[in-house]
This record gives C-alpha cells, structure tokens and sequence, in this order.
C-alpha cells in the first residue's frame, strides 16, 4: 500500500506529463485539465501515504553491482517533503491556468513542471543515493528548462544558464559523497551510512560532510552560491512559486537533515552549517531591502528564510528546521503567487510602478497580508512558530553571537516585507490600472494557501509525532501541539523576537530620516556584495564558449556520419590503455 | 612469403573499413552513405569471425556476428526509409542540403 502510494506520487505527474506532451499545444482546455487533475491526484496520493510513513527501507529492485538497489526509504522526513512538493505543486497549477492564459506553448510548460513534481519526490523518497542524485539532476534541468521557458528572452536564458551551472556544482559534491559511502559500504544506500558511520575514517567522512554542505548551500542558494536564485525570477511565476520556493530550493535543506546523524560529530560540520545559515539570513535580507523587483526581493527573502533552516540543522534543530520547511513552502508560495497576481494584473514586476492597489485588488492584498504575517513570523500564522521554535534551538544550542545575528535577521525580515507591502499596496498609485483583482482559478489556489497559512501551525503535533516515530536517529521527540505552543508562547526567546520585530516596524515609521545609510547600502547591495558577478560571468563565458563551438556543428552529414567511427576507435583505444 | 589466413583476414578487414570511412567521408548521396557503412560493418563482421577463430572461440565469434548481421540490417532499413523521408520532403538526396542542423 505505502509502496504503490510512494511510486504512485513519482509517477502519476510523470504519467500526466508524457500525457501532455502527446496532446500538445492545440488544445489548451484539456491540457489544463489534464494538468491539475494529474497534480490533484499525486498530491492526494502524497498525503494519504502520511500516515503509512515507516523508518523501513522498502526493496523496489536489485540492479546489480554497480547501480545498486533502488530503494525507498517512505519515513516521516521523506514523505513530509514529498507531500509539500506535490501539494503545493497542485496548487501552482491550479494557478497557472490563470496565469498562462495567454502564453504559448503551455504543453512545454505543464509537462515540465509535472516532470519537475514527480523528480522531487523521488529526490526525497529515494533510499539509494545514486538514485537520489539522478532525481536531483532531473530537478535540476526542469529548473534549467523552466527558467528560461521564455527563451526569446536573453535574460531567462542566462537566468536558466546560471542555474544549472550552480546546481551542477552542488550535484559534484552530492556524487561525491555518493561515491565515496560506495566507496566504504559497496552499496549507495542511505541507511548504511547513517547506521554504518563510525566504520569510516574520520577524514573521509568529513570529506563527505562537506561535500554534502556544497551540494545542500548550491541547492538551497545559500551563500556563496545564493547568486542563481533571484536571477532565476525571470520564470512564470507559478514555477517561481513551486521551484523557487517552495519545493527545489527545499532539497538542499532535505539533505542535511536527513544525514544530520551521521555529521553531527564532524569536526567543523555543525559550525559551518550554522554559519552558512547565518550569513545567507543577514546577506539575503540586506539585499532584500534594497531590491526593487517584487520577485527578487521574494526570492532574497527565500534564501534568507533557507538560511533559517540551515541554521536549525546546523544546532541540531531538525524538527524546527523542517517545521519552518513546512510553514515556509505554503505562505512564500502565498506570497510568490499573490505576487504573479499582481503582475498579470499591472503588467510590471517594479515596484517603483506600484502603490496603492489596496483599493482596487482587496482579495490579492489579504492573501499577501497574510503571506507576510507567515513571513515575519507574527502570531496566528505559521511562520510565527516554526520561526520561534528555531529562534529558541539557536539560544540553547548553538553559539549565542550566531542567536543575535538571527535575531537582527527577524528584525530585517521584518523591516523588507512592510516596505514590500507598502510599496505595493500602499501610498499613491504610481502605475497602470489594474485588470483584475485575482482570476478564478487564482482565487481558488491563493485561498486555500491563505488557509494553509492561518491553519498549518495546528498540524505542528502530528508532524512532530510522524518525525519522532519515523526517524529513530535524529533525536526529535514528540509533542502535542498544545505542548508546542506553550512552549512557544512561555519562551523568553518569542518575547525577544517579537521585540525586536516591532523594533523594525517603528523603524519603518521613522525612515524618513534613516536615507543617508540606506543610500551608502545600496550602491554595495546592487552589486550583491560582490558575489552575483562570478556566476553571471560563469553563466556569459558558458555563452560564449557555446558560439564559438558552434563550428564543430557544421550540419553536413559527412562529418557527422565519419564522427561515429572516429568516436569509436577513440573509445577502442582508451579501452585497450586500461587492458 | 606466404600469408596465414589470420592475416588475410585482418587485411581485409582493414580494407573493407577503410573503403567504408572513405565512402562516408566523400559521399554526398544519402543512399551511397548507407552503403559505405554497410561496407564498413561488414569489415567488422569479418574482424569478428576471423579474431574467434583466432582465439579458439568459433563459435562465439559467429554467433556475435549473426546479431551484428541482424542489428545491422535494421540500421540499414532505418537508413534507407529516413532517406525515403528526405527525398519526399526534400526532392532531393543530397546530404549537402541536409544543413538545418548548422549551429
């Protein structure tokens, strides 16, 4: 039952996208059809295989030496990721029913974003790490795809470029470490190396901790490779929604969760994690501040809320980590789609042409509200808990230098989102005349996410009981939800951070006379503080490169055709050196 | 100076592969590359038959050739059918007009 369940969630949207694809663009009414009905349905199978979660690994096939067994390992971790991403992937298409309306080529689109749903669930069931990390590539390149979906357009294609070229960095560090648990357990399974890890030597282990680190930061766009992130808003926004912040970006955070076991007596390995959350929660929320584009001040509010759950990992945090997991896909989904509401009904993403559409778009602006209230973490919604029980793993376990950073990060979170929602929706009308307050199918899925928001925080005993009894080795122990909010609502560290957040509200209030140090901030955050140059110049020499190959590409046959044989004798060759 | 049958074999298999390579190299005529690469895999087969009897494995030898001779036929039918193809479309089997893949 767990089995088909698992296997249906992968491959009910692959089956929906090859579906799509042999339809195609024609007829757009059955592709929307088509399109939600298949998401709906591996969302229904993710969440009815909750329950069923079991710290067992289950056997699929036995591929030999070499590839391994294809496992799955369906515990509370696996599925509670995996049941995110078809969910919230169900609602982003609901949305893009709306949203793509008017666009061509919507069978590329549906296909890749189902594709997309069915690779990251197998990314987070997968038992066997040669298969997670195929999953992983397969993740990688829809990202790739739908990036640069509008491919006329040379910034997507950059966008697109940049992405793929970062996550390939990470994807090295994840087949790395793959290789090397080969390497020492003659098998890719998971639960080798979390049950298996004294039996590796210090050094090889730590060289596997941190391959996995580079593999998790490049993936979840954590500093130093944050850059691919807002440069890939150049997507639909449905796949912004659904890639960028809800489900991809996730994977990194995933990862180091689930190996937490086993690297946590890494010399350095728990710091560093910390650290890498840290600085991406201050960066990001800095450049956040300064970003004029809605959707990139979203997405630099996407990795400094990453930067939140790397940190819980990095204190040991799992539960709060993924908790915040949780609670963040749904309202910075809210969010992201709210924003794509906005922008199909102006027709601009910069802010400097918004203001004032409080008046005429009332349904968009509660549900972005509400977003906010997630994101700066305020009582009633769910961010609020998740943020708060991280807060309160920062104070007890980790260092308390890194407890004060987070929490200036509250107070800057706080301070970007009322600027955001100020600028959007409030003061004087500087832009077009909106069309629409929310389309239909806009509505239905902005709805159900405002819902999640106010509600999800109730589910916070029963994800914790499915953690605790799943996931033997990470140390989280169960409590009701009752429980959970007593032990939010007494905690010094809530009154803190809520001190601190209204801090940054009256900050707002008082800005008129704070714009001499915003001003020498922003020449510095423009620039992304040095480290958005590197991948776009990476992503332009790729470029480059690609032109100035394009002679080997002459389109005469011959040379194509007597290519084959010299390839082969090649291969003849290297195979007779290894003889 | 008298050859052993081994070596025949391996000059006509170097024979019929080079007669191949340089059939696809200057053919411009889609039919005529099939052919040469026909040529070309029937080299391989006779390198197949003559290294199993050389190494004592006849049997084995052969055997691998008759899936080649199978395997092969059918990239030959695909060949000529995608030539067929062309032709319809094209009105021609000039592989110099066959450029839409140019980067």
């Amino acid at each position: 039952m767990l089995t088909t369940l698992t296997l249906l969630t992968i491959g009910l949207p692959w089956l929906g996208a090859i579906c799509i694809l042999l339809v195609g663009d024609d007829h757009r009414r059955l592709l929307n059809i088509l399109a939600a009905s298949f998401a709906v349905l591996a969302g229904i199978a993710a969440v009815a295989a909750l329950p069923l979660a079991t710290s067992q690994a289950i056997l699929l096939a036995s591929l030999g030496g070499v590839f391994g067994d294809f496992t799955l390992i369906p515990d509370g971790l696996a599925l509670s990721v995996a049941a995110i991403a078809a969910v919230v992937g169900s609602l982003a298409v609901i949305f893009a029913i709306d949203y793509m309306k008017h666009s061509q080529q919507l069978a590329r689109f549906y296909a890749l974003v189902l594709f997309f749903i069915g690779a990251m669930v197998g990314l987070a069931v997968s038992g066997s790490l040669l298969f997670t990390f195929l999953f992983w590539e397969i993740t990688a390149f829809c990202s790739y795809a739908l990036i640069s979906f509008h491919n006329d357009d040379p910034r997507a294609v950059r966008g697109g470029i940049q992405a793929l070229i970062m996550t390939q960095v990470g994807g090295i560090g994840l087949l790395a470490g793959a290789l090397l648990v080969y390497a020492y357990f003659g098998n890719y399974q998971v639960n080798s190396l979390l049950e298996g890890f004294q039996a590796v030597p210090p050094g090889v282990l730590s060289l596997v901790a941190f391959g996995f680190l580079v593999a998790a930061a490049a993936k979840s766009a954590q500093v130093p490779f944050h850059a691919w992130l807002p440069d890939a808003m150049e997507a639909p926004t449905p796949v912004t929604a659904l890639i960028h912040a809800a489900t991809m970006v996730n994977a990194g955070v995933y990862l180091l969760a689930r190996f937490y076991p086993a690297f946590a007596a890494v010399p350095g390995w728990r710091l560093s994690v910390m650290a890498v959350g840290v600085l991406s929660a201050l960066l990001a929320g800095l450049l956040a501040l300064t970003a004029n584009d809605i959707k990139r001040v979203l997405a630099y509010s996407t990795i400094s809320q990453l930067g939140y759950m790397v940190y819980a990992v990095g204190c040991g945090a799992i539960f709060a980590a993924q908790f915040h997991l949780f609670s963040h896909a749904i309202f910075k989904a809210l969010l992201f789609l709210s924003a794509g509401a906005i922008i199909t009904s102006i027709g601009t993403r910069d802010l400097m042409r918004m203001g004032g559409l409080r008046r005429p778009m009332p349904f968009v602006y509660a549900a972005f509200v509400i977003g906010s209230l997630g994101l700066v973490g305020l009582p009633i919604a769910n961010g609020f808990f998740s943020k708060e029980l991280i807060l309160e793993g920062g104070l007890t376990e980790g260092p308390f230098a890194f407890y004060l950073l987070m929490l200036l990060g509250a107070g800057i979170t706080a301070l970007y989102t009322i600027r955001l929602l100020w600028m959007v929706f409030h003061g004087e009308r500087r832009g077009p005349e909106p069309a629409h307050d929310g389309l239909p199918a806009m509505r239905v899925a902005l709805g159900l996410l405002a819902f999640g928001t106010l509600t999800t925080w109730l589910l916070a005993g029963g994800f914790s009981r499915l953690l605790a009894d799943t996931l033997p080795l990470h140390g989280i122990e169960a409590e009701s939800t009752w429980a959970l909010v007593q032990q939010v609502c007494l905690a010094p560290a809530t009154w803190i951070a809520l001190g601190v957040i209204a801090l940054a509200f009256g900050i707002w209030f008082i800005r008129s006379k704070l714009t001499a140090p915003a001003e020498t901030l922003r020449p510095l955050a423009s620039a992304g503080f040095g480290l958005e140059e590197l991948p776009r110049r990476i992503a332009d020499w790729t470029d480059r490169a690609a032109v100035s190959l394009q002679i080997t590409q002459s389109g005469q046959l011959n040379w194509n055709v007597v290519a084959i044989p010299l390839a082969l004798i090649a291969i003849l060759f290297v195979l007779l050196g290894f003889k | 100076m008298t050859l052993s049958p081994f070596t025949i074999a391996l000059i006509g298999v170097i024979g019929l592969l080079g007669i191949g390579f340089y059939g696809l190299m200057i053919s411009r005529n889609l039919i005529k590359i099939v052919v040469a690469l026909q040529i070309m895999v029937k080299g391989a087969l006779l390198g197949l038959v003559a290294a199993g009897n050389a190494n004592g494995q006849i049997g084995l030898g052969q055997s691998m050739a008759l899936t080649v001779i199978v395997a092969d036929t059918i990239v030959a039918v695909m060949g000529i059918a995608l030539g067929v193809q062309i032709r319809r479309r094209l009105g021609s089997l000039d592989v110099r007009d066959l450029s839409s893949l140019r980067g």
